[in-house]
């Protein structure tokens, strides 16, 4: 196995914005969607998830209500909003842009600048 | 666009998350307990799927998720709540240290209070007498009419009201006579007026009969256009007008004070349609003014009844005429006007200027050499604002006083804070070296001060609010209604708060920037070392030297003003003051006329000498000490006298058993007695000062003199029978002047108010029913006003010095608590710094006596710097209030020693304690310590 990396900087949010818009989740249920779609590739502090969680909320782009999760206990489930949704999608495409740019800067070939 | 809308979200969510998170702490808190754990179950669920033995998943779960603390606190640093709980933590601090050092936080508090309660109530005092305006609109247009001329030749011979001699042999006034008032109104007419339309005024004293009783009544009389003029509207019936003003008594009308409706009346609106009596004259009730507004002459206590002027000659006969209102020589009645807009002030007061020149040549003979009254536009929205005269000085002084009393309080807090700042200078490096940031040090301090500086700001806010009932007390007497109160004033509290805070706050923080600054390790090495001293006092010592200067200042002060009561005190006035009883009658004019009013004081003594108890009663037109006085022309029989002589003397008229009832020695001849009446020879007394003064080396008895009084009526000479002990006259501060007495049996008319002295067995306020009703006997509508005895009526005219003992040495005492606790303050820190340096002095053999006497001695030294720099101050200083001390020079050497003595024993005093601490420090353990 590949060893695992640690997680970017400010990625965070990004990766929780894109969890839970699959589907609403409790906090155990956003890490385990991010490491089984990463395919255990990043390592997530687990105590870091929540402040981030909660941070999200607080700007109103996650929303949470109480809920039965599957082994019939009660657990907070996150769902993306609408605002949630227009900066998921902002935040994507930055990053791609932000890839793609660094890509071609480090696949440039000496003498090609 | 997609941005603006994500902005708008978090714009509106944040506040929304913030507000649910502060509101339901408790719902938070079990909110993330339980997400936390469900998130634990849930990993240790897998775990535990994945072959782990429970116990084993469990703690590779914990482990996994970390502290839960830390992420609480970190999920509440998400909300936005993270400075609240910091807060919260810094003010939980605050208030453990705060409640361990008890005595530092007393200390701190109860002279931040004090401090901050007497500069309120003291600020709000001097605010309220000397700048507060006329509870009018617009009381900044208003002007009063004043006038100067010279002071020996002017054109104005007669005033009935105040009158100021000003420099360079100048008078001025600011009564006018009626004529010239109606023509300056007149001519203040039309389009070119300079100003809107004049009213005119007169406050005086009267009898009433108000709801039944009979008292003495403040009365104004007004113009009819002055309650328009003013803008004033009664909160209840209607305003005096225009068409109000008559001499008729049938359709006479009064308004009355919103303090008279709720006194005598409860503030019921039946009261429209009453009937007052003011002076025999019946008035109705037409108006109630509204609560706050105090007539136009002063802004401090309203007047009882506003009646239209007109009436002057019904009620309050004045002058040669009775009305004063037709009368051109008598200038009584105050001018007032508001500012045209649009009219400079200059052009205003010339064109009046010439106005009144001209209104005074129409209607008064004015000699060649006699001067014209100048015209002085002066501000208004005062009213006459004569307290400015009386109350300038005192309030400067006391206004001084306090202001150093707050100085004192601000370098005590001060140095409190540093001592304390300075004693955690450890704390603060440890702090820092755990890793504590400098800006979040700087709060906590910051926290610290401000908690305690609120715990002072509440006390003095506690203090000033009482502070403003309690002043006016110490300007109470016995026998007058004082409406007088202090309004409390949030502005000035919120000045004198702000310093004294501002003072805590910047000491407060000082040492923290020092430690934020500080490189860490420095401060954890510095504490045992060194076994020098460090010159890290100084700035503590500098602080209690200026505190120990302050207190001798005022230490000083309070001596200099108690040394004035007393030496007032052991004043030999000449007579008898015990067991002696004043009164005084006023009997309206209309009612009893000259000789009648003779009449009714006659049957008055007979019935007051009756009452059981009274040994004597006699009239006297000048009761002494009480700021009365009667001057007169005073001319010996075959002198001569130059033109512009002064031959005057202070007079009084009394009755037959005057000179008893006083205990006045006879010192040659005879007192006046039942022979003398009005057919018999005049007879007249004088003391044993105008004796020497015109009769040097003769014997006066026999000698007859003029009496300049009746100038108009043919000379009657009076035979001098009689040479009397010198008396104090109308203040207890000036030496007895020269001073003629005549009998009151040998006067043809009273002329208005009359004091009675009583002379009593028993005590003296016990036989005031009788007398009340004795005068009830001879007339219900008579009131017997200002009942005082004698020693009660000194006692008020020594009011202004006793507010001034009461009050300096208050802040004396405020003072020399505050410079010890500053001298055991840095003493105490500078033994607690130098036990090393103490320790080895021991060891080497120094004894512990001299150990105490180094202690003390540099304790001395702060002391001794701070008195020399406060006794110099005091010294300038006295000089300013040279006037208002009596029986002393300023530099009173016994106050001045006094003073000093009592700060180096309270300096000794409070160091006593850290230099006995020093002395028996051990050496072993010192040298052991740290």
């Amino acid at each position: 196995m590949e060893q695992q990396l640690e997680l970017l900087q400010g990625t965070l949010d990004l990766l929780i914005l894109k969890a839970v818009s699959l589907g609403p989740l409790h906090g155990y249920g956003v890490l385990l969607r991010i490491q089984q779609v990463s395919g255990q590739a990043l390592i997530i502090q687990q105590g870091s998830l929540y402040p981030a969680l909660y941070r999200l909320e607080h700007q109103g782009a996650i929303t949470s209500e109480w809920g039965e999760s599957d082994n019939n206990r009660k657990a907070k489930f996150y769902k993306l909003t609408t605002a949630g949704r227009l900066r998921l999608d902002e935040e994507t495409e930055k990053w791609n842009r932000m890839a793609g740019i660094m890509g071609t800067i480090l696949l440039t070939a000496p003498g090609e600048a | 666009m997609k941005r603006i809308r994500i902005f708008l979200s978090r714009l509106l969510s944040q506040p929304r998350s913030w507000l649910r998170a502060m509101a339901q702490r408790n719902r938070l808190e079990a909110e993330m307990e339980a997400e936390l754990a469900s998130h634990l179950d849930n990993l240790t669920a897998d775990l535990v799927r994945a072959g782990f033995s429970p116990a084993e998943a469990g703690r590779r779960a914990r482990i996994a998720l970390g502290s839960s603390v830390v992420h609480k606190d970190e999920m509440r640093a998400s909300l936005g709540l993270r400075i609240f709980d910091e807060l919260a933590a810094d003010l939980r601090y605050a208030s453990r240290r705060l409640r361990r050092s008890l005595a530092f936080t007393a200390v701190a508090t109860i002279s931040l209070a004090l401090a901050i309660g007497a500069n309120t109530t003291i600020f709000s005092l001097a605010k309220q007498m000397l700048y507060e305006r006329l509870a009018v609109p617009h009381a900044a247009d208003l002007r009063l009419m004043a006038w100067t001329s010279d002071a020996r030749h002017g054109a104005v011979h007669n005033t009935w009201g105040e009158y100021f001699k000003l420099p360079g042999g100048r008078a001025g006034s600011s009564s006018f006579s009626y004529p010239v008032y109606q023509q300056l109104r007149a001519d203040n007419r039309g389009p070119n007026r300079v100003m809107e339309d004049l009213f005119a005024f007169k406050e005086t004293g009267m009898n009433g009969t108000i709801a039944g009783n009979a008292q003495r009544s403040q009365v104004e009389m007004v113009s009819g256009n002055y309650y328009g003029v003013l803008g004033v509207k009664p909160v209840l019936g209607r305003a005096i007008a225009e068409s109000d003003e008559t001499e008729s008594e049938q359709a006479a009308v009064a308004v009355i004070s919103y303090g008279l409706w709720q006194r005598e009346y409860g503030g019921s609106p039946s009261v429209l349609g009453q009937r007052i009596k003011l002076n025999e004259a019946t008035f109705t009730i037409v108006g109630v003014n509204p609560n706050g507004f105090t007539g136009a002459k002063s802004t401090q206590q309203s007047p009882d009844a506003f009646v239209p002027l007109t009436m002057q000659p019904v009620i309050h006969p004045e002058g040669e005429k009775g009305s004063v209102l037709i009368d051109t020589e008598e200038w009584w009645v105050n001018v007032m006007g508001r500012m045209r807009p649009g009219v400079a002030e200059v052009t205003a007061q010339t064109t009046l200027n010439g106005e009144l020149g001209a209104a005074v040549r129409a209607t008064m003979s004015v000699k060649p050499n006699e001067e014209l009254p100048v015209m002085e536009l002066r501000d208004g929205s005062r009213g006459l604002f004569t307290q400015q005269h009386t109350f300038a000085k005192p309030m400067t002084v006391l206004l001084t006083m306090v202001g150093f009393v707050l100085l004192l309080a601000c370098a005590n807090i001060a140095n409190l804070m540093l001592a304390r700042g300075t004693q955690r200078q450890r704390e603060m490096s440890v702090r820092l070296a755990l890793g504590a940031g400098r800006l979040r040090i700087a709060r906590q301090m910051l926290v610290e001060s401000l908690l305690m500086a609120g715990l002072g700001g509440a006390g003095g806010l506690l203090l000033g609010y009482f502070g403003g009932s309690l002043l006016p007390k110490l300007t109470e007497n016995a026998w007058e209604r004082n409406d007088f109160r202090i309004h409390f004033d949030w502005s000035v509290f919120a000045f004198t708060a702000g310093i004294t805070i501002l003072t805590g706050v910047l000491f407060g923080l000082a040492p923290a920037f020092a430690a934020a600054g500080a490189k860490v390790g420095s401060g954890l090495k510095e504490s045992s070392q060194s076994v020098t001293r460090r010159r890290r006092g100084l700035g503590g010592k500098s602080l209690v030297g200026f505190q120990i200067a302050l207190s001798t200042l005022l230490v000083v002060g309070a001596g200099l003003f108690l040394r004035t009561l007393a030496s007032l005190n052991s004043v030999d006035v000449g007579f008898r003051i015990d067991h002696l009883l004043l009164a005084e009658i006023a009997p309206p004019q209309k009612t009893y006329g000259p000789g009648k009013d003779i009449e009714l004081h006659k049957r008055l003594i007979e019935s007051f000498s009756r009452i059981p108890g009274v040994e004597a009663v006699t009239p006297a037109w000048v009761p002494y000490l009480s700021d009365d006085t009667s001057r007169t022309g005073f001319r010996v029989e075959g002198k001569t006298y130059a033109k512009d002589e002064d031959d005057g003397a202070y007079y009084n008229v009394v009755g037959d058993r005057f000179f008893d009832a006083l205990k006045i020695p006879i010192l040659n001849g005879r007192a006046f007695g039942p022979q003398d009446t009005v057919t018999s020879m005049k007879v007249g007394i004088i003391n044993a000062s105008l004796a020497k003064e015109r009769f040097p080396g003769e014997n006066p008895i026999g000698k007859r003199f003029i009496n300049h009084h009746f100038d108009d009526k043919p000379d009657v000479w009076i035979t001098i029978v009689g040479v009397c002990g010198d008396t104090r006259y109308s203040s207890l501060r000036e030496e007895p002047p020269p001073q003629f007495i005549l009998p009151f049996s040998q006067q043809t008319e009273a002329g208005g108010g009359v004091a009675y002295e009583i002379r009593t067995t028993v005590d003296p306020e016990s036989i005031v029913p009788q007398m009340r009703k004795a005068v009830q006997q001879q007339d219900p509508d008579l009131p017997l006003i200002d009942v005082r005895t004698q020693q009660q009526q000194i006692e008020a005219t020594m009011q202004t010095e006793r507010i001034f003992v009461a009050m300096t040495s208050s802040f004396g005492m405020l003072a020399l608590a505050l410079a010890s606790v500053g001298i055991y303050g840095v003493m105490a820190y500078s033994v607690a710094n130098r036990t090393n340096e103490i320790g080895i002095r021991l060891a080497l053999g120094a004894q512990p006596r001299q150990v105490l006497g180094m202690i003390l001695r540099e304790a001395t030294w702060i002391s001794l710097t701070g008195i020399a720099v406060g006794l110099t101050a005091a010294y300038f200083l006295a000089r300013l209030v040279k006037s208002m001390l009596y029986g002393l020079q300023p530099a009173d050497p016994v106050s001045l020693i006094s003073g000093a003595a009592l700060l180096i024993a309270v300096g000794l005093a409070a160091s006593w304690l850290p230099a006995r601490r020093a002395a028996s420090v051990q050496p072993v353990e010192a040298l052991r310590h740290e």
